[in-house]
């Protein structure tokens, strides 16, 4: 569990009252994605061998992590980058304040990063004077609009555009159209200045290649690239989940990523990055700094089921195909990361008792895994974890309750005893005659009442066996 | 040397030391490659696919079609890459006679973001997804593609690779590589797809034959 401790979630609460524009917009969003991913994934036939191969790898290196770790670090060395380990959010945030109080740095340009979201970084650096400016456009419309994001690939699609245009007409002092191309240029002419100005780049990662100490950043705006291209200092926080052996395994990745994403063959923008600039004329940073982030990944590596969580690759697939998700959209699941994946990271990064309802936001359907370009078993890992909020974080199988013990033992004896078995079926018509009112049952005694407390229960007619020997003699009666 | 997380991980897996308790899944082998006049091919479409503009072209061709670009663009300042396959090409001397600006490629950066036009060569191309792949030197400076709204890559057939194993095993000493895979873009905004967020907003690209220099 992360050092922070986290305020809980309350999903139950926040889905009572969803605004009517969320799932619509949500929706738009997520069947968009579907179909692109739909289209990609028809056009190559190695999809599904890629995605065991995919899931093989991860695996692999989780089991491995701390070797590719530590090739990683001398890689990024010899590159002439710096690496520092964070083995909390408050050591990340001391690391990368103290970077930029060494060189002064009075603003920072961010891409998107789910590790700095993890740390609230943000809030850090402005608490030290220092303006931390999110620059893909959906992260920079949700910062001035001060909320969090609604989907992992499109941060702002629950704002109209009409809604940006008057929260950009409020913060920016200026008079701003409701036309999307107009904005995205308005966006585009503040955040240029910007890049060339700040003292320091701030971006997370997509993978880090342990065999040359490579950082892989995917975007498609090219905000990626003016973070780690123009600033004489480029800081990457990124958590130790994110390692893969080489190169070789990389090709499986970026070939896996943009197709689950957002249905591109690759991103527009793919950069990858061993250390700093080499000679002063080709641009790029004078220092790259990595910083390690574990922050109860080494924990959560311990339960051999949860961890899988580590293969994901932040596409959003999971999300985009969830009947959940799609109802109720990002901002439910009370973390930067939402959705299915949400839903099983949550509860391990911030323990069960504040993430506690996440594991119950699934119908258990499946599509999730489905699509999951890394096969994690989501719905096992669901299920997984609703067992750990029922009887604690700790990892033995405890023993079960002992109700559900004594119940599972009179059923197996009855299911096993013929005997038994038609004896109730007989009774149990005849007990519930004593409750039935207008062919329901209204009210029971408990445990039944649990049930009735929310509807009524349909009275018990007649045992399988009754209902088998009735249907098969209709059958013979009825000419086919 | 060791350090807190990683001696928590070893804890955490249970394991003792630094070795490898298995073996890298094998990956999926590269396409083979494919004719050169198919993988052009190929190439070009995905490129136009991406609403880039892409072209074959030679050398004889070259100065009117700059013109055009030149003149359809509204082209006043251009940034040109300082590489051996470029400079036979006399890119200099035809947008001088323009009346185009030339900025040094590696000029300050806020001389380099005004530029309407950068012109940059290629160090691979890949088929399947009309990616230009580029390296970073001091004769290849990064800002070249990406702060001029304008990128044109003139490229050649011997810089097509089959995929991007190939690519990787040939580069990936490179302290810097960018694929760049069409245009700057972004849906952030009601799912409209719009160009130019903030990378270029244009990308043509030429693909002259190897023997025209």
């Amino acid at each position: 569990m992360s050092g922070d401790s986290h305020a809980y979630i309350g999903f139950e609460e926040y889905t009572a009252h969803i605004p009517a524009s969320i799932p619509s917009a949500v929706q738009q969003a997520t069947s968009r994605f579907v179909g692109g991913r739909a289209a990609r994934v028809a056009e190559l036939p190695q999809f599904e061998e890629l995605r065991q191969i995919g899931s093989d790898i991860r695996l692999h290196t989780i089991e491995n992590l701390d070797y590719y770790l530590s090739r990683l670090e001398t890689a990024v060395q010899a590159a002439g980058g710096r690496v520092h380990w964070a083995a909390t959010a408050e050591d990340a945030r001391q690391i990368v304040l103290t970077i930029a109080k060494e060189h002064n740095v009075k603003l920072a340009v961010k891409s998107k990063s789910m590790a700095t979201e993890e740390i609230e970084l943000n809030h850090a650096l402005q608490a030290a004077g220092i303006e931390a400016l999110e620059t893909d456009l959906g992260e920079y419309i949700i910062q001035l609009a001060g909320t969090g994001p609604s989907h992992i690939i499109v941060p702002a699609v629950h704002l109209k555009k009409e809604e940006i245009a008057a929260l950009f007409s409020e913060k920016l002092h200026i008079n701003a159209p409701a036309d999307p191309v107009e904005l995205t240029r308005i966006a585009r002419e503040i955040l240029r200045e910007k890049f060339l100005s700040a003292e320091m780049g701030i971006s997370g990662a997509n993978f880090l290649v342990a065999e040359t100490g490579t950082l892989v950043m995917v975007t498609n705006e090219g905000n990626g690239r003016m973070c780690s291209t123009m600033p004489d200092l480029h800081v990457a926080v990124v958590g130790i989940d994110k390692v893969i052996p080489d190169w070789e395994s990389l090709t499986v990745f970026l070939k896996l990523l943009a197709r689950s994403a957002t249905g591109q063959k690759l991103s527009t923008y793919t950069q990858f990055i061993s250390g700093p600039r080499r000679s002063d004329d080709e641009f790029g940073p004078k220092e790259f700094h990595l910083v390690l982030l574990d922050n109860g990944r080494s924990e959560i590596l311990k339960d051999p089921v949860g961890r899988e969580v580590f293969k994901c690759i932040r596409c959003g697939a999971c999300a985009n195909v969830c009947p959940v998700y799609k109802n109720v959209g990002g901002f439910a699941y009370g973390w930067f990361i939402s959705g299915p994946i949400g839903a099983i990271f949550a509860p391990q990064m911030l323990g069960t008792p504040a993430a506690r309802e996440l594991p119950y936001a699934s119908t258990l359907c499946g599509a999730c895994a489905e699509v999951c370009p890394v096969k994690i078993p989501i719905p096992t890992i669901l299920r997984h974890l609703r067992r750990r909020v029922a009887q604690g974080d700790e990892f033995s199988p405890a023993a079960m309750p002992a109700a559900i013990s004594a119940i599972s033992g009179l059923a197996s004896l009855a299911l096993a005893q013929n005997w038994i078995y038609r004896f109730g079926t007989r009774l149990l018509p005849f007990m519930m005659s004593i409750f039935k009112r207008d062919g329901w049952i209204p009210t029971a005694p408990y445990p039944l009442s649990r049930w009735t407390k929310a509807r009524p229960l349909p009275p018990f007619t007649a045992g399988f066996r009754q209902w088998w020997s009735d249907r098969s003699n209709s059958r013979k009666d009825t000419p086919r | 040397m060791s350090n807190p997380v990683i001696e928590n991980i070893r804890k955490s897996l249970g394991r003792s030391g630094d070795w490898l308790v298995s073996q890298r899944p094998a990956i999926y082998p590269a396409y083979p490659s494919r004719a050169t006049q198919d993988e052009m091919a190929a190439f070009l479409g995905e490129v136009r696919k991406l609403s880039g503009a892409a072209q074959q072209i030679t050398l004889k061709e070259l100065a009117e079609a700059l013109k055009r670009l030149v003149a359809e663009n509204g082209i006043r300042k251009a940034t040109v890459w300082n590489t051996p396959d470029l400079q036979p090409l006399g890119l200099d001397s035809i947008l001088d006679e323009l009346g185009v600006e030339l900025v040094a490629p590696n000029a300050d950066k806020h001389e380099m973001a005004l530029c309407d036009l950068g012109i940059t060569s290629a160090d691979y191309l890949l088929p399947e997804t009309g990616t230009l792949v580029l390296r970073s030197s001091g004769e290849k400076p990064r800002a070249v593609s990406l702060l001029p709204r304008i990128h044109l890559a003139i490229v050649r057939p011997a810089m097509l690779r089959a995929d991007m194993h190939q690519v990787f095993a040939e580069a990936k000493d490179s302290h810097y590589l960018v694929f760049i895979t069409g245009p700057s873009r972004t849906a952030d905004i009601e799912l409209t797809v719009t160009l130019g967020v903030h990378g270029p907003k244009n990308l043509f690209v030429w693909m002259m034959p190897d023997t025209d220099m």
